[in-house]
């Protein structure tokens, strides 16, 4: 065999993706596969008072129509912060409940409020059109620069701080700037970044109920991070109950390390009905 | 909210189909959930990213973005109607060749938009080749290496 330093490795994968024999996400269905349509926040801050969906649930092909209150009943943990950081004063940093569907507020316009699962994605779609969630819209906050003096949004993090964080040595710092002939003062604004890859998220759970066993497809960069998550920190089944399969993945970038409320629900309502539940668009 | 059903008749990759579907459905949605072609990728579905371009009778247009109905008698080819006799095309071999992909979620789309390109211009400059290719999005490869492919393809086309 010729070395593998100087000399041209093709790659395995090359064929079947440029043959369209690839296997995305998106591209798995299951016999008897049902779709999942979400319904998201048009608002940046709202309450919410109240999710009517008895016409959605009568519309044709409607499986279930799930809400927050599901997500409670069924003991449902919420989405994690996978980081910890410590403020400067010693304190932990604080991390405000996000529910895999919302029941009391939504902070953000695109927050999960409920999901609509039918027999297909045009009826899960069509029957979303019927739920009606009834909001009292608050003031958001949009600028990170006035947070602190904005309304506070969750109970019990006042002036909406999670962290204050120091890296370094503070009096050193200071003793150099007392020294400096001349000190400049300059805001520093880093520029929001968005990993953006070319395969949108997508997420097909299929449940056992023989086995009882969740298997998840999804387009993931850390599938055990999924399943751990997935299972110790949402709750929605044990470990050896859920397994998380990726395929190939159409890119990620950093994206899609973290498992998101879509497949957390996908999981729990293929469980619930004890069917598979694929995840639409929207 | 009854779906109205609509027959379609096409010729996909050589073969006859006759289909009764719902009538807004998409080539897009066609190719991939009644036929199975999942080769065709769906990667924004508002005619953006490029990455469900197939051929209608010989020109690359972007599936999601056309009603199947609306195309009844065509011929459509998708990326999984390329290979023959077991070979690949020269535009995957050189898309293979030349490092062109990494995931491969654009790619079916990338190498059907420049089949076309190819098939009205045999000879296309670097910045033919980039101006044609305007509305396929690729995030992986950094293009440089998809243009080098298409190259090395009208060699060999
Ligand atoms: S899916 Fe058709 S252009 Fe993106
Ligand atoms: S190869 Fe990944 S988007 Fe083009």
């Amino acid at each position: 065999m010729a070395s593998l330093v100087g000399s041209r490795v093709e790659r395995k994968e090359d064929k079947k993706l440029l043959t369209g024999r690839g296997k995305y996400t998106a591209d798995v269905t299951f016999a008897h596969q049902t779709y999942a349509y979400f319904i998201r926040s048009p608002h940046a801050r709202a309450e919410i008072k109240k999710v009517d969906f008895s016409k959605a649930i009568k519309a044709p092909g409607v499986v279930s129509v799930l809400t927050g209150k599901d997500i409670v009943d069924d003991k449902i943990g919420g989405l994690i912060a996978g980081w910890r950081i410590k403020s400067e004063d010693g304190s932990d940093m604080k991390v405000p409940p996000h529910p895999p569907l919302a029941s009391e507020t939504v902070n953000y316009v695109g927050d999960h409020v409920a999901v609509v699962i039918a027999e297909s994605l045009d009826e899960a779609r069509n029957a979303a059109d019927l739920v009606k969630v009834d909001y009292k819209v608050l003031k958001a906050v949009v600028d990170t620069s006035d947070a602190m003096k904005s309304d506070q949004i969750y109970k019990d993090i006042p002036k909406n701080l999670c962290f204050d964080w120091l890296l370094g040595d503070r009096a050193k710092v200071k003793e150099a700037f007392d020294k400096a002939d001349k000190v400049i003062k300059i805001d520093l604004i880093n520029n929001r970044l968005v990993p953006n890859a070319m395969e949108p998220r997508a997420a097909n759970a299929d449940y056992n109920p023989s086995t009882e066993e969740i298997t998840l497809y999804t387009t993931s960069q850390n599938p055990h991070l999924a399943r751990i998550i997935i299972s110790a920190f949402n709750g929605v089944a044990p470990e050896n109950k859920l397994r998380v399969i990726a395929p190939d993945v159409g890119g990620g970038f950093g994206s899609k390390i973290y498992p998101y409320a879509e497949e957390v629900v996908c999981s729990w309502a293929a469980k619930k009905n004890r069917k598979t539940s694929k995840m639409g668009c929207g | 909210m009854g779906q109205f059903m609509i027959k379609v008749g096409l010729e996909v990759n050589g073969k006859k189909i006759q289909k009764e579907v719902p009538e807004h459905t998409l080539l897009s949605t066609f190719l991939r959930e009644h036929l199975n072609l999942t080769g065709t990728h769906v990667g924004c579905d508002t005619s953006q990213c490029g990455a469900c371009v197939v051929h209608v009778d010989g020109k690359s247009i972007k599936s999601c973005t056309a009603l199947a109905a609306d195309l009844n008698g065509s011929k459509v080819k998708t990326i999984e109607g390329l290979v023959k006799n077991g070979k690949m095309h020269p535009m995957q071999e050189a898309f293979k060749k030349l490092h062109g992909l990494q995931c491969g979620f654009c790619t079916p789309g990338m190498v059907m938009s420049a089949i076309d390109l190819l098939e009205h211009n045999s000879n296309p400059s670097d910045k033919e080749i980039r101006d044609w290719l305007e509305g396929n999005i690729c995030r992986c490869t950094g293009y440089q290496n998809i243009v080098a492919a298409v190259k090395e393809a009208a060699t060999k086309m």
